[in-house]
């Protein structure tokens, strides 16, 4: 089904608009609304003709980008009616209405609920309701308004339509009526092996596609997902507690399917439909995969305060992402505590993350990596757990510091541990030191110049007289004899 | 304390009882020297209840000293769940851990935008199923926020760690000397001179010198602490020797202000 506004421009009383662009130094119409094509105006003419002929032309600049924003916004609009929402060209929308229909009543009173939306907000759309995307493309836009094709029986809708309602390329279709072929139906009736060896590959797979024998892949905005919800409300709601009752109520819609099918899910996202057309979306996300209505709506309720009802709310609707199976809860027998992750630790992670973000939550896992600052990657707390660990005997730092601070050492030979350093302004004697641990940097990470003697760390592990430990380097080694290397104080032991 | 009057003990256990209601005494997490656990009216650290470990000089901004020292009096806990550490400022790291014997793989890092979150985390994870302790980096909590953290840790049972640690940059000296009162003990961990065993080169394990500044129901004490051995037992830490009263007040220099 695609639903195609005309032109650009909004409906309103005279005066009649129309979009500029320029190509080639002279200003063209890209668009024109219906008061403008009335007073015979086209897409294509000149600025200057249309002007002479329309003194009281409104225009305005056309801009594409603003175009697609608009249409991702009616894209994302019509998830209350199916979850599965494609953007077709410029100024089309295909939507997935397979087992959503009956919400509606039946797939005719679905199109008009749509149609008559998209009127009501000014927005003019044709609409159709077809077995395939090809025949919805060419039905909507090229027969009567909401036609619904019956189930496999698009080919006599489409026979007399004009070629053009198959989406051919350019090359076909201008070649087409010089051949005396206008209508779907001659097409239809040629023979295939000619068709291709004339028009190419694509228009047999073009009919193909309108017909149902092909295949077509359509990019949803969000991927088609059977783990979708949608409460609708006789009455708008706005209150604040209704917003919190409904989101108990669709996660106990979706959560008992979930349930049912063996299955949980990790992200949640909530949307509120708002009488005036703008969506509120809440998400959330978990650490394993859940089902717990409970604990989701719980999860969803703090962000409910962001949601702004305006004139009220009428559709909820709630959709699961990474969806896997899920056993059912068993609990832990250990002795100690016996409650299982999912009551426990999972929770907490999950409130964690959703209050402060994923980057602010993680677990230090070990990387193969013998540069200090690169040795530890993080992960999410709950993942597996890793099955190489770091070595015990190196001796390794409690704080880490961002970036190593530059310190002034005296040492007696130079190969030798400082005898004293000085660091934030504080001078201190070395009174044992241990090292050096030679590490050097990973070459195959850098560029050939960027490595070499002079990118080499010694690490020394040094005590001053309170006791306080630190691990200090020297960057490089003292060949070359020009500039003594650096030293620097990258972390503490406490 | 042992060896008082009878009937100050009894009023002491009525006492007790009467504060801890109907909750059965709980269990605590033993030094393994009694030169240290018989200053806890308990006989350890008690768990359930939260405590405040501080540094001194450098080490109020740095908190290296204390971060060490809590992992390690913190490590038979995490034997029994996770443990959540709750910072500003992400330097924690976790290999110098390892060092310590600390099983980082139970540990849960959470950096808070500021203190706030940090005491609120700290709260949440403290009441959590599953979580055997949980160490926040505060500069310092008012004593509601403490009560809040009590009432947290004794939900379930959990050990809750403040470490003090003034923000980098942040007002030197200017501390507001309040908490306390809220935490079961309040301790001042500095680094102490390591021994190396004789013969050897580099530097020995770990020292720390451990004030236990204030102990609820308790007395406060001195000691140097080594990290101990996988030899000398199950407990973290050996006593290397107690200090008297005199060297804690040497500790720390008081300074006047002049002019």
């Amino acid at each position: 089904m695609a639903a195609s506004p005309t032109g650009g421009g909004t409906v309103g009383p005279p005066p009649p608009v129309a979009l500029l662009v320029s190509e080639g130094g002279t200003r063209r119409l890209a668009a024109v609304d219906d008061a403008a094509a009335a007073l015979g105006l086209f897409v294509g003419q000149k600025a200057a003709d249309a002007a002479a002929l329309v003194p009281d032309l409104v225009t305005t600049d056309h801009d594409p980008e603003a175009d697609r924003a608009a249409l991702e916004i009616l894209c994302d609009w019509c998830v209350r009616f199916s979850p599965a929402v494609a953007i077709d060209g410029l100024d089309g929308l295909f939507l997935d209405v397979e087992g959503v229909s009956h919400l509606w009543g039946g797939e005719a009173a679905l199109l008009d609920d749509l149609l008559d939306r998209l009127a009501q907000r000014g927005a003019p759309a044709r609409g159709a309701i077809a077995d395939t995307p090809g025949a919805a493309w060419a039905l909507a836009r090229y027969a009567s308004d909401r036609t619904i094709a019956p189930p496999g029986g698009q080919a006599p809708l489409l026979a007399s339509l004009p070629v053009a309602a198959l989406r051919l390329d350019e090359a076909a279709q201008g070649q087409l009526p010089r051949l005396g072929l206008f209508q779907v139906g001659q097409l239809l009736a040629l023979p295939r092996g000619q068709l291709a060896k004339r028009f190419g590959l694509s228009t047999v797979l073009r009919i193909d596609q309108a017909l149902g024998a092909a295949r077509e892949a359509l990019t949803f905005r969000r991927p088609a997902t059977p783990w979708f919800d949608r409460l609708a409300f006789f009455e708008p709601i706005s209150a604040l507690s209704d917003l919190e009752r409904v989101t108990g109520d669709i996660c106990g819609l979706l959560c008992a399917r979930l349930e049912a099918e063996g299955q949980g899910a990790r992200r949640f996202e909530l949307v509120f439909h708002r009488l005036d057309g703008k969506d509120q979306p809440v998400q959330v996300g978990l650490s394993r995969p859940g089902r717990d209505p409970v604990r989701i709506a719980k999860l969803l309720k703090p962000k409910l305060d962001t949601v702004d009802p305006g004139f009220g709310i009428e559709v909820v609707t709630l959709w699961a992402a990474d969806v896997e199976p899920l056993s059912t809860a068993q609990r832990s027998l250990d002795a100690d505590g016996g409650v299982s992750l999912e009551e426990g630790l999972a929770p907490l992670v999950d409130r964690l993350i959703n209050r402060l973000g994923e980057a602010r939550v993680w677990r230090a896992d070990p990387y193969q990596s013998h540069v200090p600052e690169r040795s530890v990657a993080r992960r999410a707390p709950l993942d597996p757990q890793p099955e190489d660990a770091w070595d015990p005997d190196r001796p390794r730092p409690s704080r880490l510091l961002r970036r190593p601070e530059a310190i002034e050492v005296m040492a007696k030979l130079p190969d030798d541990p400082p005898v004293q350093f000085r660091w934030r302004g504080k001078s201190r004697r070395v009174r044992l030191a241990e090292g050096p641990e030679r590490i050097s940097q990973e070459w195959w990470r850098k560029a050939f110049d960027e490595i070499g003697p002079g990118k080499v760390r010694d690490y020394y592990r040094v005590e001053d007289e309170t006791g306080e430990r630190f691990w200090i380097f020297r960057a490089g080694v003292y060949a070359d004899g020009e500039r003594a290397p650096k030293w620097w104080l990258h972390g503490l032991f406490g | 304390m042992p060896g008082a009057k009878p009937a100050l003990s009894a009023l002491r256990a009525q006492i007790a009882a009467l504060e801890a209601g109907t909750r059965t005494p709980p269990p605590v997490l033993p030094f393994g020297d009694p030169r240290i656990d018989g200053c806890f009216p308990a006989g350890g650290l008690q768990r359930g209840g939260w405590h405040e470990v501080g540094g001194s000089g450098l080490e109020e901004e740095t908190g290296a000293a204390p971060a060490a020292f809590t992992a390690l009096m913190l490590r038979p806990l995490a034997a029994k769940g996770a443990v959540v550490w709750v910072m500003r400022r992400d330097d924690l790291h976790a290999p110098g851990l390892v060092n310590l014997g600390f099983p980082v793989q139970r540990l849960i890092q959470v950096r808070a935008r500021d203190e706030a979150e940090v005491l609120a985390v700290l709260e949440d994870a403290l009441a959590t199923v599953g979580v055997a302790a949980a160490i926040g980096e505060a500069e310092s909590p008012d004593l509601k926020a403490g009560r809040r953290l009590q009432l947290a840790c004794e939900r379930r049972g959990a050990t809750g760690v403040l470490l003090r640690r003034r923000p980098y940059g942040g007002p030197a000296g200017k501390r507001r000397e309040v908490s306390g009162a809220a935490a079961q003990t309040r301790w001042r961990i500095a680094a102490a001179p390591s021994q190396p065993p004789p013969g050897e080169p580099g530097l020995g394990p770990p020292r720390w010198r451990a004030e236990l500044e204030r102990c609820r129901g308790g007395r406060p004490g001195a000691w140097i602490l080594e990290q101990a051995e996988a030899a000398d037992g199950p407990h973290p830490f050996r006593l290397v020797s107690q200090l008297a009263d005199h060297d804690v007040a040497e500790s720390e220099p008081r300074f006047r202000l002049v002019g």
